[in-house]
């Protein structure tokens, strides 16, 4: 390598607390005037890794030499010290305050009896935005800023505090691709003046425009390094998803049958108001799995909520068993057959402090089986089926009293699972069914999906472990963008094929089954 | 019940570390903690009258904690109590005095008035913040603030007595709840709001909508998923909590001796409201909590009053260390819910 060498991470291991394994082993090199890509799948390491260089995480073991010197980050603040920002993928802004307050935040000149010296301050970042070309008006509070500013604002917050290495995670994700072609305009500026770029993303195409030089995670491992130049798409998504051959789920043959989710021309809205979904249409049948594969943040959780009741629809229409359902409230999905496995348990799928029995009866709670005259709740039944519950999906627990934050994440999921599915559904809606969980409960519960589906339910699976997708579905379709980039048997492509998809590539011979809806 | 044992235990210590720091105190200004202390206990429940008359300054207070408690365990900061207390006293204050009914019937019916004249003034808030998105901690500090001055005009302008301008005229001998004893101020309307604690404790936690209460307080993401209609469980929240703060205000009119009417100025039923905010966090937000927290509030009040009597303690004092005690009692619940907003 010609350029001299800004930072090198060597041999960088970290495990949480929680015992996952982030990252095994991690070499990495950022060059002067470098825009290096860090690319990978979610969970690969890739904030990880760079959080650990900006200060946020500390790593398990390694070492980290900045400009020849070796150096311990404590804290965000020692990595600035030395010239490491990190701009996050979602933003750390506060909505009220204005643009020029949020840069300053943290830096404002000032002591306990020294009012801030805003027109100083004001000055440095007016000449900061003149020679870095990034504009944003300095008084508007940044909540009616939209999105590509926030961004810009964020950058200035990092740049201000005199940051030589910049890293962005996954900044474009929120952008429209105008706001990007300025994004990418602004961080060749950069470079120019001398910065070193960290770009995390899972975008293969932007990768190859923007950076010089691509690392690709894998498992908390580096799975290759290319320079830029040298690289295509291909050899990327096959770094980036890895070659092996996933063993299939052992499943009985069967012909999928009638449709029982039907979804046409779906658009839906994100929170920041822009189209997560847009235009999707395709269907699940009896007696198949259907995954979606895709990096998160692809419109799934959108798609996901909107199909649930748990979000409006902006256009189109979804049918279970012919009816249209759109609008209706997650009780009547259920009671029409739905059952749904949420991305976040804690989140939607439990009440951490209710108890076992409390969370066994979440979404059922309004079934005549539980209910008595006057609205009295049954417990005498909802413990018996609790406890049933408990027993057939092994859920360890110390009593059904105890509240599930005591419960291991693996149990809390196996409460959740088997709550959906003893509601005996037509249709189960999984989200990342096994996310965070240890082997066994993994295969446990991705063996109750492959039975139930044995048994002519319909499962629609959604699933950012690219794996998991590959071993449960019949039907596979890779969402990219808010769009599916390609819908067909999970037999029909190759791992490299879906790992170009994922990152927004359509292969070769993809393109008619992208186009064309899938029809009985 | 181990949690509920451990309740008990926390909140011992801190009753423990309040009194500790009140007798510093006391010891600091050159009292007698120990006498003074004494003094408390003994007068708060030394003889069967006192017991009573510390039961008479609890009852409003359970029913007052109750409101805020029903708030908190549907995610609502309720803190309107004082307004609704006011509307009640002064609906009390109108069917007990200015109607005349059967003895039986106008008991009914003056309880009935309080409790709805309470839940009508909880409606507003409520309603803001579901059609609105009004955060109701505003809202309910504007409508304590209007039922102040509403409660204090219609009671001095309609429903004053004749020639005694410092109060309503008071309820009709039908419309008073039986004193148990000569002695002491409890009456009869003790059982009724020990009632309605019961009745609420048993549909937080033995109905379905009392269930969804809960899982909306809880966790309102998963009460979504779980298909519960939000805005229903907010108005629930709010009528509940306003019924019994209405019924607190009503007791202090016809359920308590001497006045059976409504103080111009209100004293009779002021900063009980907010003092049940108090008694239902060292309750932990507990409609049984709520009794037990109220009945050592009651001992405060009541046996307060000897500490300076009988040991001699300047009243500003005797309030301050009940204030520390109150805060120390507070405290681990204050910080729970602090925890959880976070």
């Amino acid at each position: 390598m010609t350029r001299t060498l800004r930072v090198e991470m060597r041999a960088i291991h970290k495990v949480y607390a929680d015992g996952t394994i982030a990252l095994r082993g991690v070499d990495f090199r950022i060059g002067q005037q470098e825009i290096v890509g860090l690319l990978g799948e979610n969970g690969a390491g890739k904030s990880t890794l760079m959080k650990i260089l900006s200060g946020f995480v500390r790593p398990t073991r390694g070492e980290i030499l900045v400009d020849g010197v070796p150096r311990r980050f404590g804290s965000p603040a020692d990595a600035l010290r030395v010239g490491i920002g990190m701009v996050h993928q979602t933003f750390t802004l506060v909505p009220v305050y204005s643009a020029l307050e949020n840069i300053l935040l943290g830096q404002e000149a000032t002591g306990p009896l020294r009012p801030p010296q805003w027109r100083g301050m004001r000055r440095r970042i007016e000449q900061l935005m003149e020679e870095t070309g990034l504009t944003v008006p300095l008084d508007a509070p940044v909540e009616t800023l939209p999105v590509g500013v926030q961004q810009r604002v964020e950058i200035l917050k990092v740049l201000s505090r005199g940051t030589s290495i910049l890293i962005l995670d996954e900044p474009t994700s929120a952008l429209t691709p105008r706001e990007v072609t300025d994004l990418f305009a602004f961080l060749r500026g950069l470079k120019a003046r001398g910065s070193a770029i960290v770009f995390i993303t899972h975008k293969l195409r932007e990768v190859l425009e923007i950076a010089d030089r691509v690392v690709v995670l894998r498992a908390g491992q580096v799975t290759g390094e290319r320079s830029s130049a040298d690289a295509t798409p291909e050899m990327l998504a096959e770094m980036m998803v890895g070659r092996a051959v996933v063993p299939r789920i052992s499943r009985l043959f069967r012909t999928p049958g009638r449709p029982v989710l039907e979804v046409r021309s779906l658009g839906v809205l994100s929170d920041r108001g822009t189209l997560a979904v847009r235009d999707l249409s395709f269907e699940v049948r009896e007696g198949e799995v259907f995954g979606i594969a895709g990096v998160e943040g692809n419109g799934q959780s959108e798609l996901v909520q909107a199909l649930t009741g748990l979000r409006p629809a902006a256009s189109g229409e979804v049918l279970l068993h012919g009816a249209p359902v759109l609008f209706l409230s997650p009780l009547e999905l259920y009671r029409r057959g739905m059952s749904h496995i949420p991305e976040d348990r804690t989140r939607f799928g439990l009440a951490l402090e209710f108890d076992v029995a409390e969370n066994s009866l979440l979404g059922r709670q309004a079934e005549p089986a539980f209910v008595g005259p006057l609205g009295r709740l049954r417990w005498d039944r909802v413990l018996r089926y609790a406890a049933e519950l408990v027993d057939r999906f092994q859920i360890h627990t110390p009593g059904l009293r105890v509240p599930v934050r005591s419960l291991s994440g693996g149990n809390q999921q196996r409460l959740v699972v088997g709550r959906e599915l003893s509601k005996r559904p037509t249709l189960v809606v999984a989200v990342h069914p096994t996310r965070g969980l240890d082997v066994a409960s993994t295969a446990y519960i991705r063996e109750l999906l492959v039975r139930m589906r044995d048994e002519g339910g319909a499962v629609l699976l959604v699933s950012a472990d690219l794996d998991e997708v590959l071993e449960l579905s019949d039907r596979i379709a890779v969402m990219y963008e808010g769009r599916f980039v390609g819908v067909g048997t999970t037999e029909r492509w190759s791992r490299e094929a879906i790992g170009m998809m994922m990152g927004g590539i359509v292969p070769h011979g993809v393109q008619d089954a992208a186009v064309r809806p899938v029809h009985r | 019940m181990p949690r509920f044992a451990r309740s008990i235990v926390d909140s011992a210590t801190a009753l423990l570390v309040g009194l500790v720091c009140g007798g510093v105190l006391m010891r600091a200004f050159g009292y007698q903690p120990m006498a003074a202390y004494r003094a408390l206990v003994v007068g708060a429940f030394g003889s069967v009258p006192d017991l009573l008359e510390t039961l008479a300054f609890a009852t409003p207070l359970a029913l007052t904690a109750l409101t805020f408690s029903v708030g908190v365990r549907a995610g609502l900061f309720n803190i309107g109590a004082e307004g609704q207390v006011y509307v009640g006293a002064l609906g009390a204050a109108f069917v007990g005095g200015s109607v005349l009914l059967p003895p039986g019937a106008h008991l009914v019916a003056v309880t009935c008035a309080a409790m709805a004249c309470g839940a009508a003034w909880a409606l507003l808030p409520a309603l803001l913040r579901i059609w609105r998105g009004v955060h109701e901690v505003i809202s309910t500090i504007m409508a304590n603030w209007i039922a102040f001055f509403l409660t204090t005009y219609v009671a001095v302008t309609f429903l004053g007595e004749p020639g005694r301008a410092e109060r309503t005229r008071p309820v009709w001998p039908t419309a008073r709840f039986p004193v148990l004893t000569e002695d002491a101020s409890l009456t009869a309307v003790a059982f009724v709001a020990l009632g309605l604690c019961l009745l609420v404790y048993t549909y937080l936690w033995g109905t379905r909508a009392g269930y969804e209460l809960r899982l909306v307080g809880s966790n309102p993401d998963a009460a979504r998923y779980a298909g519960v209609r939000t805005r229903r469980v907010v108005v629930a929240s709010f009528l509940l909590g306003g019924m019994s703060a209405g019924l607190a205000g009503g007791s202090q009119v016809f359920g308590r001796p001497p006045a059976w009417s409504l103080y111009a100025t209100l004293g009779n039923v002021a900063t009980l409201g907010f003092d049940g905010i108090g008694v239902a966090l060292v309750g932990r937000n507990h409609p049984l909590g709520g009794l037990l927290s109220a009945i050592l509030f009651g001992a405060l009040q009541h046996g307060g009053r000897y500490m300076e009597y009988q040991a001699g303690v300047v009243s500003e004092l005797v309030r301050a260390i009940t204030g520390l005690v109150v805060v120390a009692l507070a405290v681990p619940e204050l910080w729970r819910l602090i925890w959880r907003r976070r």
